[in-house]
């Protein structure tokens, strides 16, 4: 492996790629790009299954792809390939092409990253960094990278420290940056579940009955319980009504209660169905776990501001803190 | 209570749709099994209805729900073009499809419309919400309405609305009774005019490229645009429409509604904001500023065009005169192709060719908006040829946009050609566009009628189309006058050239 890898040359290699795509075929290509995806994940994480997931990305979000594997340990090094992806949509003549580059390093060549993906990134267009790798974040490289970035995508489930990883989002998102938090992602469904029990006028006539948020979370589901309880709290707040949710840990895997005299709306997972339960009422959906896929197709959509994300992590830091000092 | 739900986030969370039923009259009809079934399948399929969705078809044909429900499944898997149909989706979508049959003139037909909409009600906690679809003759409009307020169905627990399909009347005056006719049951608001061109994606591309861009809209005007081509062609006849299209003809079928609909959203001026009322205002407006043409204008701004028989590709095509159910001496236009001015401070001199016509070369609808030559033609000076810029705007087949400009060919010396920069909506992004139909069911569901035509804007098309209209009547043109397969009569040609122009042949 080399010590050295030349943007200049990546680039070269790009265009020397779309002039054979064009050359092939009469039908011509179709160069589409709507922004530069820079994902980065460890060397050890299943190759072909990352492949895929940005493969699959694509069509909706067509982007050049900037693919950083990380080596660890080992002597200073730096190797780069560079490919393309194409696909006819239905019914088209027409290829649809977009740039792939993957680049591999070493642990002592982080600190070269920012120089070869400043010049690779399209100019123009949004940059999202997706990064995958959790020990990366904590390294000191991982600022100049993530400066990059018009909007970082982390996963504080995959966090070692999970307290840890939601209060330097929140003060990531204090000092300006536009983050997202797959942990919040995962939770659409849930919080779009519960938006449409209150879509019904009598439920909603009941929603000032409410006095209590209550979330159960097991294992693995910490911060998605932060997240659930800290939003549920804050639309509650909105309308006026002040609730302190109280978490819990259980065996099973997460329940949101909000209640109130004589009205109880819940939410739980059991296997991959959400259950709601409104007082006595009960309904099934089918809730497959949402793959690294589905969770990046809805965050490359929003290349702005989530307002309700940023309040809701603002509030789900102070629970994570003051539930790591004690026990709710 | 809480006006708003606290729990909404509209920059995730799917546009909210309130549970309702849909009643379709003319359940049995084309309409309703090639568009209307298809694309509320879809939207099932998507996961975009309610749970509690329900559908009634309405016709004359005695049927069962489950009769209804294996005929509508026949249609969905027939002409979803690109939705295979899921069993499992299927079926939840099927339980919620009623039939009801009956005469549209016979009040038992709302009696039993009624008992059936509030069996639903109760069943499937719809709300009272209520949607009613006429997919079918004009005729049947004022009567279908009539008897939906004489059961007193147009009223109820929730919000209940209707969707009309054009023709909106056949000139002004009708239109106007057909109105008044319906707001005897339905106020203005509640009636949504459906014109499917609104609905294609590249149409409301159309203000996000104008409005969403600063670029563009400084060059929009008199000024910079030389002239503005909007075209609506088939290659295809009339395809056993020939009785029906007899009594509209291109001019009332194409530009009356949809045509001068599109040209209403090139032209408007922008709106305040996204509010429907908002857009719908500026193109009302815009229409209102369309200079009607007198009789002698007629003459010189407005070209009738007739296919006649001929081969297309080694095959013989009739001639409209030869079509089953067509008078063999039909005076209909197959073809039309008008001049317009609008007169207003952006648009002033700026002509709008607006032409529309079946059994044309080929299947394409767009727009192209010619912009002025450079004052000062420094390069090919000897070629005699001018430079070009246009910007096109592709509603079908392809949906695009593609902006035509001149650059230098490699090598040495200065010499110039055109080049076309193209932007292809539908694979640019791989994903699947909605059609026009999903999009325009789910913003009348929703209560969203930016992409309907509100009854001063159907009144302003007809008083520009109605002077037409007369001009042709009174005289008898010389048909058939172009021949099937080409690109329509040669006064058409000569309109455009008596300004120096000349039609694209897209």
């Amino acid at each position: 492996m080399s010590a050295t890898v030349a943007p200049d040359s990546i680039l070269r290699e790009l265009a020397a790629l779309w002039t054979q795509q064009g050359q092939q075929g009469d039908a011509g290509v179709l160069r589409a790009c709507t922004m530069t995806l820079l994902v980065i994940a460890e060397a050890a994480d299943d190759a072909a299954a990352l492949g895929e997931t940005v493969a699959a990305l694509m069509p909706e979000h067509p982007a050049r792809a900037i693919l950083i594997r990380l080596r660890g340990e080992g002597e200073r090094a730096l190797s780069q390939r560079v490919y393309q992806q194409c696909w006819k949509p239905f019914g088209q003549r027409q290829q649809i092409c977009c740039e792939q580059i993957e680049i591999t390093a070493s642990d002592a060549a982080l600190a070269d990253l920012p120089s070869v993906i400043l010049p690779l990134a399209v100019p123009d267009l949004p940059v999202i960094l997706w990064c995958q790798s959790a020990r990366l974040v904590r390294r000191p490289e991982f600022g100049e990278i993530a400066g990059m970035a018009t909007k970082v995508v982390i996963d504080s489930a995959a966090a070692g420290d999970s307290t840890d990883a939601i209060v330097c989002m929140a003060d990531g998102v204090r000092s300006g940056g536009i983050l997202a938090d797959l942990a919040w992602t995962r939770l659409t469904r849930w919080r779009e579940t519960l938006a449409r029990v209150f879509e019904n006028r009598d439920t909603l006539a009941r929603l000032s009955e409410v006095d209590s948020v209550q979330v159960r979370f097991g294992p693995g589901y910490e911060t998605a319980a932060w997240y659930l309880a800290a939003w549920a709290a804050n639309a509650l707040a909105s309308v006026g009504q002040v609730v302190t949710p109280v978490i819990s840990r259980q065996d099973e895997s997460l329940r949101l209660e909000l209640s109130g005299g004589t009205f109880r709306v819940e939410l739980s997972r059991q296997e991959d169905r959400l259950v709601t339960v409104v007082n006595e009422q009960s309904n099934c959906t089918n809730l497959p776990r949402p793959t690294d896929y589905l969770l990046m197709r809805e965050e490359l959509g929003i290349v702005r501001r989530d307002a309700v994300f940023e309040r809701t992590l603002a509030s789900a830091a102070r629970l994570a803190v003051s539930s790591s000092s004690g026990p709710s | 209570m809480p006006n708003e739900n606290p729990f909404q986030d509209p920059l995730r969370f799917e546009r909210q749709v309130p549970e309702c039923v849909i009643v379709i009259f003319g359940a049995n009809g084309d309409l309703t099994k090639r568009k209307l079934l298809p694309a509320l399948y879809r939207l099932a399929f998507d996961r975009r209805l309610s749970a509690g969705f329900a559908i009634v078809g309405i016709s004359r044909t005695p049927m069962s729900d489950d009769d209804f429900r294996e005929k509508m499944r026949a249609s969905v898997e027939q002409f979803s073009e690109d939705t295979k149909l899921d069993n499992d989706v299927w079926a939840a979508f099927a339980r919620g499809l009623f039939y009801v049959s009956g005469d549209i003139g016979d009040a038992g037909l709302y009696q039993r419309l009624g008992e059936k909409l509030g069996q639903i009600e109760s069943d499937r906690h719809t709300g009272g919400n209520a949607l009613f679809y006429l997919s079918t003759q004009p005729s049947q409009y004022a009567p279908i309405a009539h008897g939906i307020g004489a059961a007193g169905l147009g009223k109820g627990s929730g919000w209940r609305r209707l969707v009309v399909e054009k023709p909106f009347g056949h000139d002004l005056a009708s239109a106007r009774e057909l109105s008044d006719r319906l707001h005897e049951v339905f106020d203005e608001t509640a009636v949504y005019r459906i014109d499917h061109y609104l609905g294609k994606e590249t149409v409301q591309n159309i203000l996000a490229f104008r409005f969403g861009n600063g670029i563009f809209e400084p060059l929009w005007n008199r000024r910079y645009v030389n002239h503005v081509q909007i075209t609506g062609a088939e290659s295809i006849g009339v395809e056993g429409r020939g009785a029906y299209y007899q009594e509209a003809g291109a001019l009332d079928d194409m530009i009356q509604n949809h045509l001068l609909q599109v040209m209403a959203t090139i032209a408007m001026e922008p709106c305040a904001s996204f509010q429907a009322t908002s857009v719908r205002d500026e193109r009302s407006k815009l229409l209102r500023s369309i200079r009607p043409l007198t009789a002698d204008e007629v003459r010189q701004n407005a070209v009738a065009g007739q296919y006649g028989p001929a081969s297309i590709g080694g095959k013989d095509v009739p001639g409209f005169r030869q079509e089953e159910g067509v008078d063999a001496n039909s005076q209909t236009d197959t073809y039309a192709a008008v001049t317009f001015f609008v007169d207003n401070w952006r648009w002033a001199g700026v002509p709008f060719y607006v032409r529309t016509g079946k059994r044309l070369a080929k299947r394409v609808s767009e727009i192209a908006i010619q912009f002025n030559t450079a004052p000062l033609h420094l390069f090919n000076q000897d070629s005699g040829e001018t430079s070009v810029n246009l910007l096109i705007l592709r509603i079908q087949p392809e949906e695009g946009i593609s902006l035509k400009f001149l650059s230098k060919r490699p090598g040495s010396g200065m010499t110039l050609r055109p080049v076309s920069m193209d932007f292809n909506y539908g694979s640019s992004f791989g994903e699947r566009s909605p059609s026009a139909y999903e999009t325009l069911l789910l913003d009348a569901i929703v209560g969203d009628p930016t992409l309907y035509t509100r009854q001063d804007m159907v009144e302003a098309s007809w008083s520009v189309v109605e002077p037409i209209q007369n001009a042709w009547r009174e005289a008898k043109a010389d048909f058939p006058n172009y021949a099937a397969g080409s690109w329509g009569p040669a006064a058409a040609d000569e309109m455009l050239a008596r300004r120096g122009h000349v039609w694209r042949k897209p």
